[in-house]
């Protein structure tokens, strides 16, 4: 086990213009659990296989515990790296029984016949799976495919799990489900999870701490709720989920806050907290979440006209104009405003992020 | 990598060379004079226009033959479906040579069994068929080759996105327009492909050439480049028409390549509903008349007569009484030591070239798949050259190379393995392709990162994975090789000879009986090989090849 650290990673496929992975940085505790969420193409895959050592950076290293597994010069191959991998199609071998799959790191290993199968068992009881030892793949179900690559790439004890997509190729219940497993399994092995996902929800559902990749820089490495409420970027607050980017203009700053106006003159000032200093006058964008946003048939605020509403549910989701702005605005689905209706538009300056214009 | 592309350079790269510089070289200096001496002779202008002739006449004979027979298999209720399939794929495993053979039993002037036949039976003095024409030359071929645009053209209607058929029948357009202005243009590009496979392997058919061909003084390029290497050899000449071939070759690939790049061929393979059965009603009794008539004549007349014939002593006395005879497989497998020793050689020379053949593909194939290697690209692109190659090249090029080299292996078997695994290591390289590209890249990785090196990953993951795939590969390779004639004849020696090349001689020399005995055990062992992989694999391994094995 031990800490694992990135410094400055790079790395360049060839014949493409923009680089994978560029100066990543990032340190992992262990036992931690982490998940580097991003769009698709981000890096965050390539990332994980640089950890893995199916690929060699460019530049920057690779250690753990202080020892350097990958440079630009010299890989740790994976198979003697102490890792385990899950795959987002699983890549459960079809010609090989689940005990033969779960086995197979253990016999490289080279251990002996009794205690192999005494590990075999404990793993496929721990994920839920026990008696299935000499079933074939092709007769097993999705749900139950991932709890065979988990328990395979567990029972080696690995001092790092790396899971590339694992939950995608699952339906929509058993994805949920699973988030929770996994998330229980990471607290019982103790192995340090590294998650790959596209999916911002279950990053925040599953992780310690969230790394948010794009354009093969990390944007943010902080915990779910830090990198949800407290974006550090547009990107950021972007591929964590629905927000607002609404146009600001600071009225009076200083200090750690600062008054902006959005949503027209007179719209709404807001008491926003502020980074670094700006300059009154200046133009700003303000960040904040659909659920930040109040409306209200009566009551404090800016004059709005629901455009659209759409009932999800437990939610509903308003697109509210007001003046030249559209406003996302949600709602309980209880209290869905039909379409057409004029509201009161209301922002709580607390909840928004403060980020420089487009 | 290094050392594939160095192999393939000994077995693909350099032969050509040698053939290209043979053709413009004359005594060590530059001249055109072959070319010249091609262009400027008639009887090598006559050859290039009956290899057109063959070679265009049977791949329009092939499309006429092979599409209405692959609609009728893959979207009618046709009876019998399955045995009219069966039987088409079967006529693979046949050397085209066989055929030549067997229809100069059917079909020669006078003593040809359909000529007797028609005499018996109208009492006159002749019978209407000659086997030595440059039509039966065209018709023959045809029959060896209709089983690849059947094979393409029943893929594309049975993987045909049957949406767009639904989407015209809504439109309101009937079963037969439908047929007639979705099905068939959506399956063109299919045809088109399976009609140019069949020119190429027509024009490079040097045994049916020579046998159905020299008799009646109908020569073709590939037959004239076996004459000019007679007593004394031109190699001048025979590399300027070899070359001739080769452009030919070239030309067409290059067309279907064009022609390819206009329409999209992927988006037939959609996955939509199974495609509807056109019912074909009173039509069904006719239809599988026509069909069984048809593979009748094409398949099993022919091979019938190989049969009979290799049970008779004297051909022309038909298979009657005292007539009938087992003496023919006793002389060929017990008595004659040349027969025994071609077929000692054929088996050896067809393992060891499938065997290499596929062990190089795997390389290839590895390097090409799993690796990002500078240059994997021109590796592949010089193992499926020899695509390019009619048999007889191959035969000239490796001659040439050889005889020049200080390493004398001309006379061993070791000269007929190199050219063999020249010639089919597309056939390998394209099976181990297929075979490795089908396994997901994660299984191989989900073993690494489990602890197993790249070695212990291909041996306990990759190859078991792709172990039937590898096989159906290997049988591919290992069924032409068995009945290799076209660049056999240039190589062998007494104590080397094959038993396409026994066949050849004997044919040659008027032992029709012997020739079809030795047919009908070339025809069994590559049938066992056949068979015997299908039960190792657990499915049929020929059908698992969209194209048939080269001539």
């Amino acid at each position: 086990m031990g800490t694992l650290r990135l410094e400055s990673l790079s790395l360049r496929y060839p014949g493409r213009d923009a680089a994978a992975v560029h100066d990543v940085d990032l340190e992992i505790a262990d036992g931690e659990f982490v998940a580097l969420v991003g769009p698709s193409g981000c890096g965050k895959s390539t990332t994980l296989r640089l950890i893995a050592g199916f690929l060699r950076p460019d530049a920057g290293r690779i250690l753990v515990d202080g020892v350097v597994l990958s440079d630009r010069n010299r890989v740790v191959p994976p198979e003697r790296r102490n890792m385990g991998m899950v795959f987002q199609s699983f890549a459960v071998w079809p010609h090989m029984t689940v005990f033969g799959n779960v086995a197979f790191g253990l016999a490289q290993r080279r251990l002996p016949a009794s205690e192999v199968r005494a590990r075999v068992r404990a793993m496929l009881e721990m994920v839920d799976i026990a008696g299935l030892e000499h079933v074939y793949p092709g007769q097993l179900s999705g749900g139950q495919l991932q709890r065979v690559a988990l328990a395979r790439s567990l029972v080696v004890e690995p001092r790092t799990l790396l899971l590339d997509e694992p939950l995608s190729s699952l339906d929509a219940k058993l994805r949920e489900r699973m988030c929770g497993e996994l998330k229980a399994l990471q607290r019982r092995t103790g192995v340090t999870f590294v998650h790959v996902t596209h999916d911002q929800a279950e990053a925040l559902a599953v992780a310690d701490r969230v790394a948010v990749m794009h354009a093969g820089r990390i944007e943010q490495f902080a915990t779910p709720r830090e990198v949800y409420l407290r974006p550090a970027s547009r990107v950021v607050a972007d591929t964590m989920g629905a927000v607002n980017l609404i146009a600001a203009r600071v009225v009076s700053a200083g200090g750690t806050s600062a008054d902006v106006r959005v949503l027209g003159d007179p719209g709404l000032i807001l008491r926003v907290t502020a980074s670094a200093a700006l300059a009154t006058g200046s133009e700003a964008l303000v960040a904040v979440r659909p659920e930040d946003v109040a409306i209200t048939s009566v009551g404090p605020g800016v004059e709005g006209l629901v455009a659209e509403a759409t009932f999800r549910g437990t939610f509903a989701e308003h697109i509210v104009t007001v003046g030249t702005e559209r406003v996302r605005a949600h709602t309980l689905g209880h209290d869905l405003v039909e379409a057409g209706r004029a509201v009161k538009v209301s922002i709580d300056g607390a909840r928004c992020i403060l980020l420089p214009p487009l | 990598m290094a050392a594939a592309v160095a192999l393939l350079l000994v077995l693909v790269g350099a032969p050509l060379a040698m053939l290209a510089a043979q053709s413009v070289f004359i005594d060590g200096r530059l001249s055109l004079e072959a070319y010249a001496e091609v262009i400027g002779r008639s009887l090598y202008y006559q050859a290039l226009l009956n290899t057109l002739i063959v070679g265009g006449g049977s791949a329009a004979l092939a499309v006429l033959f092979g599409t209405p027979l692959a609609w009728a298999v893959a979207r009618t209720d046709l009876p019998l479906r399955g045995v009219v399939r069966t039987v088409t794929t079967a006529a693979f495993v046949a050397p085209p040579f066989l055929l030549a053979v067997a229809w100069v039993i059917l079909a020669a002037p006078n003593t040809g069994a359909l000529n007797r036949l028609v005499t018996t039976i109208f009492g006159t003095e002749r019978g209407p068929f000659n086997a030595y024409t440059l039509t039966t030359l065209t018709v023959v071929t045809a029959l060896h080759t209709f089983p690849t645009v059947f094979l393409l053209a029943a893929a594309a209607l049975e993987s045909s996105d049957s949406s767009l058929e639904h989407a015209a029948r809504l439109l309101g357009a009937g079963r037969w327009r439908t047929t007639l202005r979705i099905t068939l243009p959506l399956v063109l590009p299919s045809i088109l492909t399976g009609a140019i496979l069949a020119f190429v392997t027509a024009i490079a058919l040097f045994g049916s050439q020579a046998i159905l061909g020299i008799p009646g003084r109908v020569y073709t390029l590939s037959t004239r480049v076996y004459q000019v290497l007679g007593y004394p050899p031109d190699y001048g000449v025979a590399s300027a028409l070899s070359m001739a071939l080769v452009l030919l070759t070239v030309a067409a690939l290059a067309l279907q390549r064009r022609a390819l790049g206009r329409r999209d061929v992927a988006t037939i393979g959609g996955r939509g509903l199974a495609s509807e059965r056109i019912a074909l009603g009173r039509w069904r009794a006719p239809a599988l008349a026509l069909c069984a008539g048809f593979l009748f004549v094409a398949v099993v007349l022919p091979y019938a007569a190989l049969g009979a014939v290799s049970l008779t002593r004297a051909w022309t006395a038909g298979l009657v009484g005292a007539n009938i005879t087992l003496d023919n497989y006793a002389a060929i497998l017990f008595r004659l030591e040349l027969t025994q020793r071609a077929i000692g050689n054929s088996l050896l020379l067809a393992t060891l070239t499938a065997s290499a053949t596929i062990a190089l593909g795997v390389v290839i194939a590895t390097i090409d798949l799993r690796t990002a290697l500078r240059g994997r690209r021109l590796l592949d692109y010089l193992a499926l050259m020899p695509l390019g190659l009619p048999g007889i090249v191959v035969g000239v090029a490796i001659l040439e190379l050889w005889l020049r080299l200080p390493i004398n292996i001309y006379g061993t078997l070791l000269i007929l393995l190199l050219a063999y695994t020249t010639r089919f290591i597309p056939l390998a390289v394209r099976a181990a392709n297929v075979a490795i590209g089908q396994v997901d890249r994660s299984l191989e990785d989900a073993a690494r990162i489990g602890g197993a090196g790249r070695w212990a990953t291909q041996r306990r993951v990759t190859l078991p994975l792709v172990r039937s795939a590898l096989l159906a590969g290997w049988v591919l390779v290992f069924v032409p090789t068995l009945g290799e004639l076209s660049a056999s004849v240039l190589l062998f020696t007494p104590d080397t000879i094959t038993l396409a090349v026994a066949i050849f001689n004997f044919q040659d020399n008027g032992k029709v009986e012997l020739v079809s005995a030795l047919g009908v055990v070339l025809l069994v062992l590559a049938s066992a090989v056949v068979l015997g992989a299908r039960r190792i694999a657990g499915r049929p391994v020929l059908e698992m090849a969209s194209a048939p094995p080269p001539a």
